[in-house]
């Protein structure tokens, strides 16, 4: 087998085009940027036929170039992709054959913004979404993220190789190299091999299944801590407030690295502090629905046993398998009720970031009440009698979605961040996890000789938490527009 | 090199020197048996009818500095240290009674020469004359007696040497046997064994054996440094810089003797764990020398013009077994077939090569190798994971999971993961757990299945008697075989390496057959430095032999 | 405003009296302090002499009573080991030695005075952190000003698409790239060293710029954002409307009358960021191998160097809340609209 170049056959005509295209953007931006200090303001003008006036000169060539190399560039990428998946295999090189691989995300993401498009005025919110570029690039690179991790995690697919198979003589070879003759498999190393002679592209795939995994569900946790916690704080006030805000500014005063080197070592985990954590932290979403429910429905007593009887049993038995684990100090559950065990590093970091995360969120919720408790609707609802949680959960949360939609965004990009953090320090996640932090930490040691371990790992996590973050900015845009 | 008095020559040596003679013997293997038992190396090439190789020190100017990367930890009581790097800061200001050497001999340092009865219970130290300590007192053979009982102190905290010196210590008392050390005259120190053992002089060469002064400060040896050596400490900033200088006011007697002490000034220069900084360094010119290189940066410090110094050394991993560690209730490892499997699952040339960048020799799961005196040609299972499966199939571990256990760090860490990945490609459920340096040795010898770095050690038997005795502190692998034992003490009273080789063949036997441990390779280390300098090969052992160390003329 | 302060300062204390507390429980818990006395003592050191290391040096003491000879409330221990030595924790003479009398304690990693330790680490990350300031507050109020002096121009477009992507970028990524571009042959652009540690000595552009400039990226984005933000809200403000429509040149109308009042939120933004830097310093100095306050906090936590780490989390915590106080009292001398009664 030869090796792969990057882009194959294909890159013979498409490169130089590819390049001159991109050279041209590139100086047409900062040309523009350059202009744009000296050039009169914008005003637009009606002629008198009609028409508006376009911008002549200088400046409007340079913004014509951008926009023609823009699409350019945007044009060729999209055919690297779209021959990757089309030609045969090789044909295309690397970037051709990673385009194959990822030909169920491409299909999934295209059937995605096909249907919401379409439907996008009957989608609220998130049909506004698509009124905004930026909210769409951001959704689109957050999709493509969560689609890889579905379809690597679920069935498998994407990845070449396991991502903790280690093949002899492939250590630290360039991406494209070939397997060595006789081993069975998908012929190449995409993206070369790491340090242990791993595949780094397969590698970045799985990796996005523990980072898609943990994040969003440990945001979702800290912000059923924020919230329960937070809407009583801001809505009664008094001591019960300071006392919260005390702790929460505690909490939020301990160098986040510093209590993270406290909480995830062994000898911390060997007493058993995170687990007692985790029994605490995990309890809240529990309150959050039963009071949720219970505050609802509570004139209907019928329905609302039953609904409480249901959501609290599903949820009960979950947690409860949740804390309940073999080698720990809670290990109370028979086998047989015990749904699933976590293993304790995942279970750690997972307590870790949702204890980190929860006072911001406490912090947000607590100033939005404190901002709508004054609202007429909330009043409303207290002349009718209704109780203080319904105030809280039914007429005051729903109005505060806006920033915390987009909040509940960002945040998930931060615990990503934090996710990586906690690798980078080789905290927390079991060593050959492919997660993007410690393969980051991993390839790191190596930087000064190969470069190619540690980049894709890293430009895989910029790429998310980019996409989370222009998500959120469109969502913020949009919701403003309301 | 100085002329040294030899009073008689051990009758194995002579022996020895025909074996070498005829073929029988490695150069090494001699030399390391020989000095050993007494003899100076220049005597021990004399037999051979060679001449001792010209002192590397004939080609370095007077002065200089040197910097080199390397850790720099805080010192501690000199008997408990455990890092090499502890060793190579106060080597400045304090000596070894006797040295080892890469090429496998022993030479006699503040020591002028030793003998060693037929039978290995009786060794008598004569003391180099007009030795001063830089202090002015004379070094005298008081010195000597009151560190050897130091180090038979078992109850001082961390004190290594204790297992060295075993053999000396009254288990009742945890302290020196009464009598045992002996002052003759102020020059000579006779040690008395209840038992003959081949490993002492070994012992004294070792790097936390440094012969320290009365005064000596237990706690922080940097506060008063009293020593014979020709350096003193200008700073020593742990983590970041540790400076020596020439102890201008001390008439070192080294000086006289040829030894060297080249350099004016020795700088250790700590640049963390992460070995690319290490060659940014370099690159910028800030050192001139690595502690020691390791695994694919060998090729980059070569690539960057740096001369290499390499040594094949007995330094080793085993990944091994726990053989009374309880998993879920049950002790796993305590089967023998378990273990074999896991041996036959391995190939230990891929563990080389994906652990330790094909920088060693493959060895036999045996910790013993052809490095040492009496090391014997014992074929070590066949590579055959089927049948390894097949067995722990059998045995109804198919569905069980193996935890392995490693250090975070590179060579060791990758090592075990490839442990990790060839038991896994063979079949069986595995998991993998790294724990980080600081934590990991809290419990070592404890963990039902993890690595272990081993150093290089001189003689064969030391390792066996360290880590693989009943119930000795260091046993790891709770291997507990009482033929095991016996054969081991044995091995440990005859002094000649070719009538122990045929007890060594059966305790490598019982080794392989058992499937003790992992032991997949010997490491062979390296250092780099710019060229310019002189005398800074890489110790087979690690040791701090910086007097040695010149700028080149 | 002194009663404000005042108060301000008794949360401040309570809140560090809590953290000390917290960071006191937790690397006193048993397995910490057999970690510690494996790395002081010998690594492959038996339980019995573990016990007897920490008997003799006062670890075995009750939590609250530690903790008060930490502060300085009680005398310290004076223990007669089971090696025959007295140990003492003060110098001879002295019976109360703790924060309180000025003494922190001593590293055990370091063989150091904690106190002296952190002098010399925090002067070093102070530096860092001088140079990040000048290179970060003010590129991200450029930034946020050129971008929000006209909302949806081409310019605010670009330089906000590059203040989203400085936030989604954390330090160990942009630190790994910038490395792998600027200090390896691979790109043909190798113009700064890989490693800062000669710079604690001698920082100079070639040793220091990758460092500062990859804790400067991530912080700048935020930063430039709330410029941006703030200075849009003041754009529209009916003043510079008026200014506009009275045909004052556009360059002055920025410059003399809308930054003042644009940079009242960014100097919150600002105070608020230093702590955040704080977790950038440790990745950054990591990473580098700069020496400084960050790279302390992982040697002391990773050794558990209990005062050590004590010193550094007393450090940090008032860090922390002297920035918040500062900002709040900044926020209310700056904004004419606020009142603290």
């Amino acid at each position: 087998m030869e090796p792969l170049t990057w882009t194959g056959n294909v890159g013979d005509f498409l490169n130089p085009i590819f390049w001159i295209a991109a050279v041209i953007l590139l100086v047409s931006v900062i040309a523009q940027i350059i202009l744009s200090f000296f050039a009169e303001e914008m005003t637009l003008q009606a002629n008198p036929d009609g028409t508006l006036m376009r911008r002549g000169g200088l400046f409007g060539l340079v913004e014509r170039l951008t926009k023609y190399s823009f699409f350019a560039v945007v044009l060729i990428v999209l055919a690297y992709i779209i021959l990757g998946v089309v030609l045969p295999y090789g044909s295309v090189g690397i970037v051709g054959n990673m385009a194959k691989q990822f030909t169920p995300v491409w299909l999934a993401l295209i059937a995605t913004f096909a249907l919401s498009i379409t439907f996008k005025r009957s989608l609220g919110l998130y049909g506004k979404l698509f009124d905004s570029t930026v909210g769409m690039i951001g959704f689109g690179l957050v999709m493509f993220w969560v689609f890889t991790a579905g379809f690597a995690g679920m069935f498998d697919m994407l990845a070449t190789h396991d991502p903790l198979q280690q093949i002899s003589g492939l250590k630290n070879k360039l991406p494209g190299v070939p397997l060595p003759e006789g081993v069975e498999g998908y012929p190449h190393y995409l993206l070369g091999g790491d340090n242990l002679a791993r595949d780094v592209f397969s590698r970045m795939v799985y990796g996005s299944v523990i980072v898609i995994a943990i994040a969003p569900l440990a945001t979702v946790f800290a912000f059923m801590v924020g919230i329960t916690l937070g809407l009583p704080a801001g809505y009664y006030g008094g001591r019960l407030d300071t006392i919260l805000s005390f702790l929460a500014n505690l909490i939020l005063a301990f160098p986040v690295i510093l209590l993270f080197y406290l909480l995830v070592t062994p000898e911390i985990v060997a007493t058993g502090i995170p687990t007692f954590m985790a029994t605490v932290l995990f309890i809240f979403p529990l309150v959050f629905f039963g009071v949720l429910i219970n505050s609802r429905y509570h004139t209907q007593p019928t329905q609302r046993t039953i609904m409480l009887a249901v959501v609290l049993g599903v949820l009960g038995l979950l947690y409860l398998s949740l804390i309940s684990q073999e080698g720990t100090v809670f290990n109370f559950m028979p086998a047989a009720l015990d749904l699933f065990d976590i293993s304790s590093g995942i279970l750690v970091v997972f307590v870790s970031v949702v204890f980190v995360n929860s006072p911001t969120v406490f912090r947000i919720v607590r100033g939005l009440a404190l901002d709508l408790r004054t609202r007429d609707y909330v009043a409303a609802a207290q002349t009718r009698g209704e109780s203080s949680w319904y105030v809280m959960l039914w007429e005051i949360l729903p109005n505060a979605r806006g920033p915390l939609i987009v909040d509940f965004c960002l945040r998930i990009g931060y615990t990503t961040i934090l996710l990586g953090t906690l690798g980078f320090f080789g905290l927390g996640l079991p060593p050959e996890s492919p997660d993007w932090g410690s393969t980051i930490n991993e390839g790191r040691k190596l930087l000064l000789i190969f470069v190619h371990p540690a980049l894709p790992p890293a430009l895989a996590l910029l790429s998310l938490v980019l996409g989370l973050n222009l998500l959120a900015d469109g969502l913020r845009e949009e919701s403003l527009k309301d | 090199m100085t002329p040294e008095t030899q009073s008689r020559i051990h009758p194995a040596a002579l022996t020895y020197a025909e074996d070498e003679k005829t073929g029988k013997l490695s150069r090494r293997e001699f030399l390391a048996r020989t000095t050993a038992l007494g003899l100076t190396s220049a005597a021990a090439y004399g037999l051979i009818g060679l001449d001792a190789p010209a002192h590397a020190g004939g080609h370095a100017q007077q002065g200089g500095t040197m910097r080199m990367q390397m850790e720099v930890r805080a010192l501690k009581d000199i008997r408990a240290t455990d890092w090499t790097q502890m060793a190579f800061v106060y080597a400045g200001w304090l000596e070894y009674l006797v040295e080892y050497n890469s090429d496998g001999s022993f030479n006699p340092m503040l020591l002028e020469s030793w003998d060693v009865n037929d039978d290995a219970t009786v060794y008598t130290l004569k003391l180099r004359q007009g030795v001063k300590w830089n202090n002015g007192d004379d070094f005298t053979a008081d010195d000597v007696a009151r560190v050897i009982t130091d180090w038979c102190d078992k109850s001082a905290e961390g004190n290594s040497m204790a297992g060295r010196f075993a053999v000396l210590i009254d288990p009742a008392t945890e302290k020196a046997i009464d009598g045992a050390i002996q002052v003759v005259d102020t020059h000579t120190v006779q040690l008395n064994l209840p038992a003959s053992d081949i490993t002492l002089i070994a012992g004294m060469a070792d790097y936390p054996a440094a012969i320290y002064h009365s005064g000596f400060d237990g706690e922080n040896p940097l506060n008063d440094q009293v020593g014979t050596g020709p350096y003193l400490s200008e700073s020593h900033e742990v983590g970041v810089k540790s400076v020596l200088v020439r102890n201008e006011g001390h008439d070192w007697w080294g000086y006289a003797a040829g030894k060297g002490g080249f350099l004016d000034r020795i700088e250790y220069i700590d640049y963390g764990t992460d070995p690319s900084a290490w060659v940014a360094a370099a690159a910028a010119d800030e050192i001139d020398m690595i502690y020691e290189t390791v695994g694919d940066f060998v090729e980059v410090f070569n690539g960057i013009g740096w001369e290499e110094s390499a040594v094949a050394s007995a330094a080793t991993i085993v990944i091994r077994p726990n053989q009374v560690a309880e998993v879920n209730g049950m002790q796993p490892y305590a089967n023998k077939k378990v273990r074999q499997a896991i041996a036959m699952a391995c190939n230990n040339a891929v563990c080389l090569e994906l652990g330790y960048a094909n920088q060693g020799e493959v060895a036999r799961n045996q910790h013993v190798g052809p490095m040492h005196p009496a090391w014997a040609d014992v074929p070590a299972l066949p590579y055959d994971p089927a049948k390894a499966l097949e067995m722990i199939t059998e045995e109804g571990m198919a569905d069980f999971e193996f935890e392995i256990t490693s250090i975070d760090d590179d060579w060791r860490r990758n090592t075990t993961d490839a442990v990790a990945a060839q038991l896994r490609d063979a079949g069986f459920n595995v998991k993998r757990t790294i724990i980080p340096g600081s934590t990991f040795w809290n419990d070592w010898t404890k963990y039902p299945f993890s690595s272990t770095n081993w150093n290089h050690r001189p003689l064969d038997t030391q390792i066996l008697g360290l880590a693989y005795r009943s119930g000795e502190a260091w046993n790891e692998a709770a291997f507990a075989n009482a033929e095991f034992d016996a054969l081991l003490a044995e091995a440990n009273s005859i002094a000649d390496a070719d009538a122990r080789r045929e007890v060594m063949a059966k305790l490598q036997g019982i080794m392989t057959d058992e499937g003790v441990t992992l032991q997949p390779y010997w490491r062979t280390v390296y250092r780099h430095a710019k060229p310019g300098f002189t005398g800074w090969d890489m110790h087979i052992a690690y040791l701090p032999q910086i007097y040695k160390i010149g700028v080149a003329t | 405003m002194g009663l404000f302060i005042l108060r301000r300062l008794g949360v401040m204390i309570l809140t560090a009296l809590c953290l000390t507390f917290i960071v006191f429980w937790l690397t006193n818990l048993y397995p910490n302090l057999e970690k510690l006395a494996k790395t002081q003592g010998n690594f492959r050191m038996s339980d019995e002499a573990v016990t007897s290391y920490l008997t003799n040096r006062g670890y075995t003491q009750s939590l609250p009573v530690k903790y008060g000879q930490w502060l300085g409330v009680l005398p310290g221990w004076e223990i007669e080991g089971s090696d025959g030595e007295l140990r003492r924790r003060c110098e001879e003479g002295q019976n109360y030695c703790g924060v309180l009398q000025g003494y922190w304690g001593y590293s055990t990693v370091f063989k150091e005075d904690v106190s002296k330790i952190i002098a010399t680490r925090l002067a070093l990350t102070g530096k860092l952190m001088f140079w990040v300031l000048m290179v970060m507050v003010p590129g991200a109020l450029i930034i946020g000003i050129l971008a929000g002096m006209r909302e949806g121009s081409k310019l605010d477009r670009s330089l906000s698409t590059f203040s989203i992507m400085t936030t989604a970028t954390p330090e160990y990524v942009s630190g790994v790239v910038l490395i792998a571009v600027f200090a390896t042959p691979l790109f043909g652009m190798q113009y700064f060293k890989g490693t800062a540690t000669s710079a604690m000595d001698d920082a100079n552009f070639q040793n220091f710029f990758l460092p500062v400039i990859t804790i400067a990226l991530y912080g700048m984005g935020y930063i430039a954002r709330m410029t941006r933000a703030s200075m849009t809200e003041v754009m529209t403000a009916q003043y510079i409307r008026t200014a506009r429509l009275k045909g004052v040149k556009f360059r002055t109308i920025v410059i003399k009358h809308a930054l003042r009042n644009a940079l009242i939120a960014p100097f919150t933004v600002i105070m608020l960021q230093i702590p955040w830097l704080l977790n950038g310093v440790v990745i950054v100095e990591t990473l580098f191998n700069y020496k400084g306050f960050g790279w302390t906090l992982v040697q002391a936590a990773s050794n558990n160097d209990i005062e050590l780490l004590l010193g550094v989390s007393v450090v940090s915590v008032f860090v922390v809340l002297l920035t918040q106080l500062i900002s709040d009292i900044g926020y209310v001398f700056l904004n004419p609209r606020i009142r603290i009664s």
